[in-house]
């Protein structure tokens, strides 16, 4: 096999290759059902490299989807004339069918989830152990003045503070985890 | 004569019918009649508050008789506690320490949701509608939309009660939709009657740490000045006391809109302090300092908005 198309196939894999060459190397994947293991071997190594989850599919999935593909009716209403899959349009199906299975890996890719809106655990429950005043909260305040600086802030900010379970917080609870933007 | 005398009794049955038929309300109508049965009716229940991704399910008790409420929650899971808002006033007990707060905080009504008992003033800046209609803990409710006609702030949609008119769950969404806060009834039940809770018995019996014991102030007095803001927010409160210990004021202004709010806090520069956006779930920070002072705003508001206000504040010149 070329070296230069094992190239191209990481270059893809890695999103390198601009959208003209991505299309000629699906199409020439296509073809080549050796092209094809190629690609899903280096995408599940390339998956499993950047988290610790992955689907591995078998390798001729993408052939089955696009053995379904041309199974599937197709109406171009209002046109009566019978539709003759071409070769072009096989091609073009079959490789919005590996886009898809690819996009769909890296969609359950935990790491490319948007981040902006999931909720963030701020409060760690403690038990108290000693008294509010006590040298040992001083010595915990003094370990995370930031944490408690952002603490006051929201507990004057609205009483919110009470409905979390983070009232108190100076004998149950502290701040401690931020997403920083 | 007999037709026309059947006629004529079919016209009227048609127009009692007619005028039984509850009357279309608008989503200004429907959170006005929350409001007042909020303020009104006695009525307690299950109530899950999920925030900062944590779910803390309470009992709620709400008691109204001759004008005066009192609002109360009991958390079943730890740390238990009971709180108590009455008169600008809500009070914290913990169950297990026996220790309790007493916080004072005039401008907040309820820990459910607080609407604006005057919308018009609010709807240059967002628009009410009722969505939809959906069953919250099996009771039939109005799905009302709050959007905001810009970007700085977030949307919320409160889900109320067709017949009582109290609400039953409230969502707060992110510019993307996504919700960032909720508040839902579980069950609840509206009583002719409740109790109220003695409070001041609490304070004879178990030590209470006042936490705002100062009444509002002048915001003349602020060290800072507030240039650009975004459109609607008005200044709420404002307050220098120590917060963090007893040597260190801390100057703090709350704006609102109606609906969000956003506090600004100045107090002089320290090691601990780090500048730039935060969030805490719903809450987005940002941090800045201005000579020997650290600012901070903070509110229930978009990345963009604390750091618009935060970036328009300056300190105040003295000789003013």
């Amino acid at each position: 096999m070329p070296e230069d198309l094992n190239q191209k196939i990481s270059q893809f894999l890695d999103n390198e290759l601009d959208h003209v060459q991505a299309l000629n190397l699906l199409k020439k994947v296509q073809l080549q059902s050796e092209l094809q293991d190629k690609l899903n071997r280096y995408e599940a190594i390339s998956h499993a490299m950047r988290t610790d989850i992955f689907l591995l599919t078998k390798a001729d999935f993408s052939k089955k989807i696009s053995q379904q593909i041309q199974k599937e009716p197709v109406y171009l209403l209002p046109q009566h004339k019978a539709f003759k899959p071409s070769h072009k349009q096989i091609a073009v199906a079959a490789s919005i069918a590996i886009v898809a299975v690819i996009a769909g890996h890296s969609m359950n890719d935990p790491d490319q989830y948007p981040k902006t809106a999931l909720a963030v655990q701020v409060a760690q429950n403690q038990l108290p152990e000693q008294p509010a005043n006590s040298a040992g909260y001083a010595n915990q305040a003094a370990q995370d003045p930031l944490n408690k600086r952002i603490n006051d802030y929201l507990q004057a900010h609205n009483s919110s503070v009470y409905t979390n379970g983070e009232a108190d917080f100076q004998r149950f609870a502290r701040v401690t985890a931020y997403s920083h933007k | 004569m007999t037709v026309v005398k059947l006629l004529f009794a079919v016209l009227l049955l048609s127009i009692k019918i007619a005028s039984a038929r509850e009357p279309e309300l608008n989503a200004l109508q429907v959170l006005e009649k929350m409001n007042h049965a909020m303020e009104v009716l006695n009525y307690q229940g299950t109530v899950a508050f999920l925030k900062n991704g944590k779910l803390e399910p309470m009992k709620y008790v709400h008691a109204a008789a001759k004008g005066v409420q009192q609002e109360r929650l009991l958390s079943l899971n730890s740390p238990l506690r009971e709180i108590i808002r009455d008169a600008g006033k809500v009070s914290c007990l913990f169950k297990e320490s026996q220790q309790s707060i007493v916080d004072h905080r005039p401008f907040e009504r309820s820990f459910l949701v607080d609407v604006p008992r005057n919308l018009d003033e609010v709807g240059a800046i967002y628009q009410f509608e009722v969505v939809g209609e959906e069953n919250v803990a099996m009771l039939p409710s109005y799905v009302v939309a709050i959007q905001p006609k810009d970007n700085a702030r977030y949307s919320r949609k409160i889900w109320i009660e067709k017949k009582q008119f109290l609400p039953l769950k409230i969502v707060l969404y992110d510019n993307q939709g996504v919700p960032l806060e909720q508040v839902v009834f579980t069950e609840i039940e509206v009583k002719d009657s409740l109790p109220f809770i003695d409070v001041k018995f609490l304070d004879s019996i178990h030590p209470a740490k006042h936490i705002h014991q100062l009444q509002s102030q002048s915001s003349d007095q602020a060290a800072f000045i507030v240039t650009e803001l975004p459109k609607g927010f008005r200044e709420v409160f404002f307050t220098r006391k120590p917060m963090h210990n007893a040597e260190q004021p801390v100057d703090h202004l709350l704006l609102s809109d109606g609906f969000t709010s956003v506090s600004i806090y100045m107090e002089s520069k320290s090691a601990a302090m780090q500048s730039g956006l935060q969030s805490v779930g719903a809450v987005n920070s940002y941090s800045r300092t201005i000579n020997n002072y650290q600012l901070t705003v903070m509110g229930e508001a978009p990345a963009e908005t604390v750091k618009f206000i935060a970036e328009g504040i300056k300190l105040r010149d003295l000789k003013d």
